[in-house]
């Protein structure tokens, strides 16, 4: 990512300043220097508080929702994930395009907080801030400096990125990215998991989704969950009970494979703020993967492509005799 | 597939087959009528088309321990809707792959083209799955491996 | 809400369900089910003391929701629901069980395990009948006018039914002249007439009538819509016309096999009844000495085992023809066995017999056998009732070949949504109850392309699909059932995936207005486009929309009833 915290500010200041958003949605620092929050801006005099560098993992997509009956026209930077998922969002008439301004941020990658303090053996507290120098990241420690790898410390979802580069936007901040070296078959990890016996797939996710508490961070950050009313709070009927068994958990992220399906662009933000680490990225991969090989669609591209399950083709395949 | 525990009694499955108002559940009146006679672990759930089953309800009905769940829609192209099998099709593919994904056998979902003249391939059909669901044993949803 | 009261109704339906299920228990099971305030057993519940016996339970349980245990819906749901608007209930608070195609019949060897499944499927329909809602239905205008397709004797008789009632028929023949087969044939078995003096009366009946608009020829290309409103394209000679209709009445037709058997097609001498009948109006048969005649040729068979009804009147008629024509010649009718029913029938072939027609009884295990070089010159037939194989000279063979359905009623059957059947004839919605219409309402069928049929038959039929395409017309107006989808605007979140999957775009985005959600972008079902299918519910995210009477909490029901969850 080329464009600095500076060049950002200044450009977020310039569109407050010709009176082209009222807000603006993006990065400052969190609770440490791994960490950024959202933050909601409310005109250039808060501008010192954004920021824009290789820890910005935050899908900010979501927070569009929320500016719904907010008056005037809110401002957000996008990455290429995050972009995608408003490319969703526009599909399906969740924003207002006219209402909202998009600054779109070409990205070449976000740090993974756990792979760059095990690579590197440091905590957190040593970490003053992170660069991007193209192929590698310059880690500024409190007692220097060092340089690592971006293959090795890069979340899982920037090592099989398609888009770096926004595509929706309406002003660009920062130089496109043309090559992204590390990405190579974006499906190896589904194709890991479609190749074990039956027995050891439901021994892994049984495994897995045991650990799940049923807290819904998965849901609630996810850019596309967007009902006000979700299927899993209604009462009648009862899709899931509120038993945090394994067969509960099971249907209540199976359902919600399919709900998104067609939808997840794989910004990786469920399984960010999953607080069990659960593998969630590995579930919903698959069905992008079917999407792709059934249907020739993915998600978050064209804001004309008609969701691959409201449609079909007569010649579509057919085992089902 | 190891079963951990010997089953004493024979296996009767528990089978719920959504069938579409035009086509399948007139099939399997028609099989009726005919007097084919079939295996008793069937149930059928009247809907209008099958496009009306939502994936949803074929996971919940497998959670909760139904050994198989068959959806029968008439044959594409002739869908008293003029689409419906169409989407159902499609959701099929997805909902097969990510049931066989987790570890359920991919038999226990089935989606077939049974017409209103069918009877005798409704009979085929109902014998056939129970078959097949009684060889791969009760639901093993949640169990602990 | 108040507290449902269900009550269940498990029919005997004689020993169609009460010999195999165990009836009294699972009216002892339905007792105990939640909300059944009342269940009993009805030994034909459709009959008249079954349905008074619903009536009184109603009333005298103060019942609110009415669970009938019994045959398929497809048949009988409309006369229950009837039976539950006159006794005050709302017709749609009723849920049907079949208890007997879906598993009396099927499960005949094993009375315990059905009446487990009976026990089953009632605890499914009850649980579904809990959550039953009070619907209205919506109605829709009639366009007065009907589509008769096929200009045949059937096709005709019910245009002018129609027309004479006055309604506006189009009438759409793919020939260019009207009167179907008939007109290729020499002579009417019984009335030995011309078929010319029956037919051109109706065809110009036709042609003069003031509301009978004939496209010919012509075939159809599209339809769409639904009853009281199909969107209709026709390709009239090369041309695109378009209309609308009310109803739409099929009556194309069949064709008589040309079949590979006895040297048909190889040698000039054999040909069909058909291809006789036209020689014979034409006067190009010569005289001949001895005709054989062979009937069931390529019917009543393995690849096609039904019989085709007028072929043996037919034959017997040509045959007391062929030897009026030359009283010295001979005259053999090798048979299987003989379709003349009635009191005329059986007194044609006695006639028949007596004019000097010999008829040689013959079995499918051992067919008749021809010989010739050039031409059949021998039959040999096993005669069954002489016990021994006789040859017998010919110079003439005539194969009474069925009729079987037009090449193109796949393709009709496609457009109009009207089935097809056991070898590709049309299939009515009944074969008992409904002889003339199709399962798709507003689509009616008669004569041959349903079934072999005589002339009689065909002008019947076509008066009485006529007759029943009438009743929507007449009534003016048609009403949807209550099955249709209906939007939440509280939990709709304008997502508009209900728009997309709707193949009658059913289903559009609009502002509510609504107090409250005034400006909210939500989904809206305009009543008279949809049609029930329930795509739409299925496809929501959130269950903003449902489809009454298959709603997520009524399927849900059904689930969990069957699973023993509650």
């Amino acid at each position: 990512m080329k464009a600095t915290s500076a060049e950002l500010q200044t450009r977020v200041k310039d569109l407050f300043e010709d009176g082209t958003i009222s807000h603006f949605i993006g990065y400052e620092t969190g609770s440490d220097s791994l960490r950024v929050a959202p933050c909601f801006l409310e005109g250039s005099q808060e501008i010192g508080r954004l920021v824009w560098n290789p820890v910005c993992a935050n899908n900010l997509a979501k927070y569009l929702l929320d500016f719904k009956n907010v008056p005037g026209r809110v401002g957000i930077m996008v990455k290429g994930c995050d972009s995608r998922s408003v490319v969703e969002l526009l599909k399906e008439n969740q924003i207002d395009r006219d209402r909202v301004f998009i600054v779109g941020v070409p990205c070449s990658g976000i740090v993974d907080r756990e792979k760059l303090l095990q690579v590197m053996g440091i905590s957190p507290t040593q970490v003053v801030a992170v660069q991007d120098e193209g192929d590698s990241f310059l880690v500024t420690l409190t007692d220097g400096e060092q340089r690592v790898d971006k293959e090795k410390v890069l979340r899982d979802e920037c090592l099989v990125c398609r888009y770096p580069n926004p595509p929706v936007y309406d002003v660009l901040t920062g130089e496109t990215v043309s090559r992204l070296p590390w990405v190579g078959d974006d499906y190896s990890m589904v194709k890991e998991q479609e190749a074990l016996s039956l027995e050891e797939k439901a021994t892994y996710w049984n495994r897995e989704l045991s650990q799940c508490i049923r807290c819904y961070a998965c849901r609630n950050i996810c850019p596309v969950c967007t009902c006000s009313e979700c299927i899993f709070d209604k009462k009648a009927p009862r899709w899931i009970s509120k038993a945090n068994d394994l067969s509960e958990n099971l249907v209540y992220h199976l359902i919600r494979a399919f709900h998104v399906a067609g939808r997840c662009v794989d910004c990786g933000e469920c399984e960010r703020a999953c607080p069990m680490n659960i593998p969630l990225r590995r579930l919903n991969k698959k069905v992008e993967k079917d999407m792709l090989e059934l249907f020739n669609y993915t998600a978050g591209i064209d804001v004309e492509q008609q969701p691959p399950l409201t449609t079909y083709r007569v010649d579509d395949l057919d085992e089902f005799m | 597939m190891q079963k951990t525990k010997e089953i004493q009694t024979e296996f009767k499955p528990k089978i719920l087959a959504f069938c579409c108002n035009w086509c399948a559940y007139a099939g399997a009146d028609l099989a009726g009528v005919s007097r084919f006679q079939m295996p008793t672990d069937v149930r059928v759930i009247r809907v209008m088309c099958s496009g009306r089953v939502p994936p949803e309800l074929v996971i919940r009905a497998l959670a909760n321990g139904l050994d198989g769940v068959m959806v029968l829609g008439c044959h594409p192209g002739d869908c008293h809707y003029s689409e419906g099998n169409y989407l159902t099709r499609r959701r099929a593919h997805i909902l097969k792959r990510l049931l066989t994904y987790i570890g359920i056998e991919p038999e226990r979902f089935q989606l077939r083209w049974v017409s209103a003249s069918e009877g005798a391939k409704f009979s085929a059909v109902v014998k056939e799955v129970t078959d097949q669901i009684t060889a791969l044993g009760p639901n093993r949803w949640a169990e602990k491996r | 809400m108040a507290t449902p009261r269900i009550g269940a109704f498990i029919c005997h339906c004689g020993t169609n369900i009460g010999g195999i299920v165990n009836v009294p228990e699972v009216v002892e099971y339905a007792k105990g089910l939640p909300y059944v305030a009342h269940a009993e057993a009805n030994l034909y519940t459709c009959s008249e003391e079954g349905i008074s016996s619903i009536k009184r339970a109603i009333e005298q349980y103060d019942l609110n929701r009415v669970v009938v245990a019994s045959c398929t819906p497809r048949t009988h749901q409309p006369l229950f629901r009837s039976v539950c608007a006159d006794a005050g209930l709302n017709p749609y608070l009723f849920e049907f069980v079949n208890i007997r195609e879906h598993c009396s019949w099927i499960h005949r060897e094993h009375h315990q395990e059905a009446t487990e499944k009976a026990k089953d499927l009632v605890k499914m329909g009850v649980a579904k009948a809990r959550w039953l809602e009070a619907q209205q239905e919506f109605e829709s205008d009639i366009y007065p006018a009907g589509m008769v397709i096929g200009g045949g004797i059937a096709g005709m008789s019910a245009a002018l039914n129609l027309a004479n009632q006055g309604f506006e028929v189009h009438l759409v023949e793919k020939e260019p002249g009207l009167g179907g087969r008939l007109l290729r044939l020499n002579r009417i078995f019984t009335i030995d007439k011309d078929p010319r003096e029956l037919v051109e009366n109706i065809v110009k009946a036709v042609g003069n009538h003031p509301r009978i608009r004939v496209h010919m020829p012509a075939s159809v290309k599209a339809v769409s819509g639904y009853i009281g409103n199909f969107d209709v394209s026709v390709d009239e000679d090369g041309q695109e016309t378009s209309f609308k209709v009310g109803v739409i009445i099929v009556a194309t037709g069949a064709q008589v096999l040309k079949p590979e058997l006895y040297g048909y097609g190889e040698s000039a001498n054999v040909l069909t009844q058909l291809d006789l009948e036209e020689k014979l109006k034409d006067g190009e048969l010569g005289k001949f000495q001895n005709v054989v005649m062979i009937n069931c040729a390529g019917a009543r068979i393995p690849e096609r085992p039904y019989c085709s009804r007028v072929c043996c009147m037919t034959a017997i008629k040509n045959a007391a023809l062929m030897k009026e024509i030359n009283p010295e010649g001979k005259v053999y009718l090798l048979y299987r066995d003989l379709m003349t029913y009635g009191v005329e029938f059986e007194q044609y072939y006695r006639d028949a017999k007596e004019a000097g027609v010999r008829f040689i009884r013959y079995t499918l295990d051992a067919l008749p056998r021809v010989s010739g070089t050039e031409s059949v010159e021998a039959v040999k037939v096993y005669d069954e009732l002489m016990d021994m194989e006789i040859e017998l000279p010919c110079d003439l063979l005539v194969l009474a070949t069925p009729l079987i359905p037009n090449d193109d009623n796949e393709e009709l059957s496609r457009m109009l949504k009207a089935s097809t059947g056991d070898g590709g004839f049309f299939l009515e919605a009944h074969v008992k109850l409904r002889p003339v219409e199709f399962a798709m309402d507003g689509v009616y069928v008669a004569g041959t392309c349903r079934w072999p049929a005589d002339i009689r038959e065909s002008i019947a039929q076509g008066y009485a699909a006529a007759s029943e395409a009438m009743i929507p017309l007449r009534q003016g107006l048609v009403k949807v059932e209550a099955i249709t989808a209906v939007v939440d605007p509280r939990i709709c979140k304008g997502c508009g995936t209900c728009t997309l999957v709707c193949p009658f775009e059913a289903a559009g985005l609009k502002e509510c207005e609504i107090r409250g959600l005034e400006g909210k972008i939500v989904s809206e079902v305009n009543a008279a486009l949809c049609k029930g299918c329930g795509l739409c519910a299925a496809a929501c995210p959130n269950g903003a929309i449902q489809q009454r009477g298959f709603t997520d909490v009524e399927l849900m029901s059904m689930v969990n009833a069957m699973s023993g969850k509650r």
